[in-house]
C-alpha cells in the first residue's frame, strides 16, 4: 500500500504542475487570440471588457475541462497496463 | 580541449540513455523453458537491479524468495530469468501476477528431445558478473523455433515519442541561444577586444615615453 500511495502522490504533483503550466498557456493563447479579434474589429467596446466577456466564456467552455484529461488519460493507461500485464 | 570534453560529455549522455531504454523498454525471446525454481535473494551491490517484494508483503526485510525460469534459447545459448512483482514501481510494468507467471512457466517445460517452444516477454539484462537477470513479464506458448516475435508497437510509440520530444526541446534551446545568447556572448567578445586593444596601446604609450 506503501508503494501505491507513493505512485498516487507522486503522480498527483506531477501531473498537477502539468495541469496548471497547461491551463496557464491555454489561457493565454485565447487572450492573444481575442486581442488580435479586437484589433481586426469594429472596437465597438473598450479592450478591458472585450477580454473579459471572451475569457468567462472560455472559463465555461469545454476546451478548459478538456484540460482535466491531463489526469484521466495517466490513469487509463495505468488500468490498461495493469489489465495486459496480469490478466490479459 | 574543450570540444573533446563536450563530446564526452555527449556520448557519454546518449550511451546511458540508450542503455536506460534498452533496460527498460520490453523484449521478446523464443526459448525453451527448462526448470523453474525459487532461492532466496540477498540483493546486495545489485539492489538496483532486483524489484521490491511482492505487492502487499513487507517490503523492509533484507533478503526474499524469488522465482526463477530457467530457458534454453532456440541458439543453444542458457538464459536464467528472474520472476518477481514490478508492483506500482518502476519500470512501470504493473506486474503483480509473479506467482500465476511462474505456474503457467512450470506447465510450459518440456526435454530437449520433446521441446516446446514458448515466447517470454521480459526487460532487465543478464549479467554474470552482477547477478543479475531480466524479470520475464509474460510467456505464451509459440508453434516453434522460428516463430514471429510480433511487432514491437508500444517500443515503437515510446521511442518515437522520446525522439520527437528530444528533437521540440532542441529546436528551441536552438532557437533561443541564436536569438537571445550568441549576440550577448559576441558583444561581450567584443567588448573584451576593445578593452584590451585600449589597454595595450596605453601601455604602448606609456613604454614609448621610457
Amino acid at each position: 500500500m506503501v508503494a501505491l500511495a507513493r505512485l498516487m502522490v507522486v503522480g498527483f504533483i506531477v501531473l498537477s504542475v502539468i495541469y496548471v503550466c497547461l491551463s496557464l498557456y491555454s489561457r493565454a493563447v485565447r487572450k492573444g487570440k481575442l486581442r488580435a479579434e479586437w484589433e481586426e474589429g469594429a472596437k465597438d467596446q473598450p479592450l478591458d471588457t472585450f477580454l473579459d466577456e471572451g475569457l468567462a466564456e472560455y472559463d465555461k467552455s469545454l476546451r478548459r475541462k478538456l484540460i482535466l484529461s491531463v489526469y484521466v488519460i495517466p490513469l487509463i493507461l495505468v488500468s490498461v497496463v495493469v489489465y495486459l500485464t496480469n490478466f490479459a | 580541449m574543450f570540444s573533446l570534453i563536450r563530446w564526452t560529455f555527449w556520448i557519454s549522455v546518449w550511451v546511458l540513455i540508450a542503455a536506460f531504454f534498452h533496460y527498460t523498454l520490453p523484449q521478446v525471446d523464443i526459448v525453451r523453458v527448462t526448470d523453474t525454481y525459487e532461492k532466496r535473494i540477498d540483493p546486495g551491490e545489485n539492489s538496483l537491479f532486483w524489484a521490491q517484494a511482492d505487492v502487499g508483503s513487507d517490503g523492509t526485510l533484507a533478503n526474499r524468495d524469488v522465482f526463477f525460469i530457467q530457458t534454453r534459447r532456440v541458439d543453444g545459448d542458457v538464459m536464467v530469468y528472474r520472476n518477481e512483482d514490478t508492483g506500482w514501481g518502476w519500470p512501470p510494468y504493473f506486474k503483480f501476477d509473479t506467482s500465476n507467471l511462474q505456474a503457467e512457466a512450470g506447465d510450459l517445460r518440456s526435454t530437449e528431445a520433446a521441446a516446446r517452444y514458448v515466447a517470454i516477454k521480459h526487460y532487465g539484462w543478464r549479467n554474470e558478473f552482477l547477478t543479475i537477470f531480466p524479470n520475464a513479464i509474460s510467456v505464451r506458448a509459440v508453434e516453434g523455433p522460428d516463430a514471429s516475435k510480433g511487432i514491437p508497437w508500444l517500443n515503437i510509440v515510446i521511442l518515437t515519442l522520446f525522439a520527437a520530444v528530444t528533437y521540440g526541446v532542441w529546436v528551441r534551446w536552438r532557437r533561443f541561444r541564436m536569438a537571445r545568447i550568441d549576440p550577448t556572448m559576441e558583444a561581450i567578445e567584443d567588448d573584451l577586444a576593445e578593452a584590451s586593444g585600449a589597454v595595450t596601446g596605453w601601455f604602448g604609450s606609456w613604454r614609448k615615453k621610457g
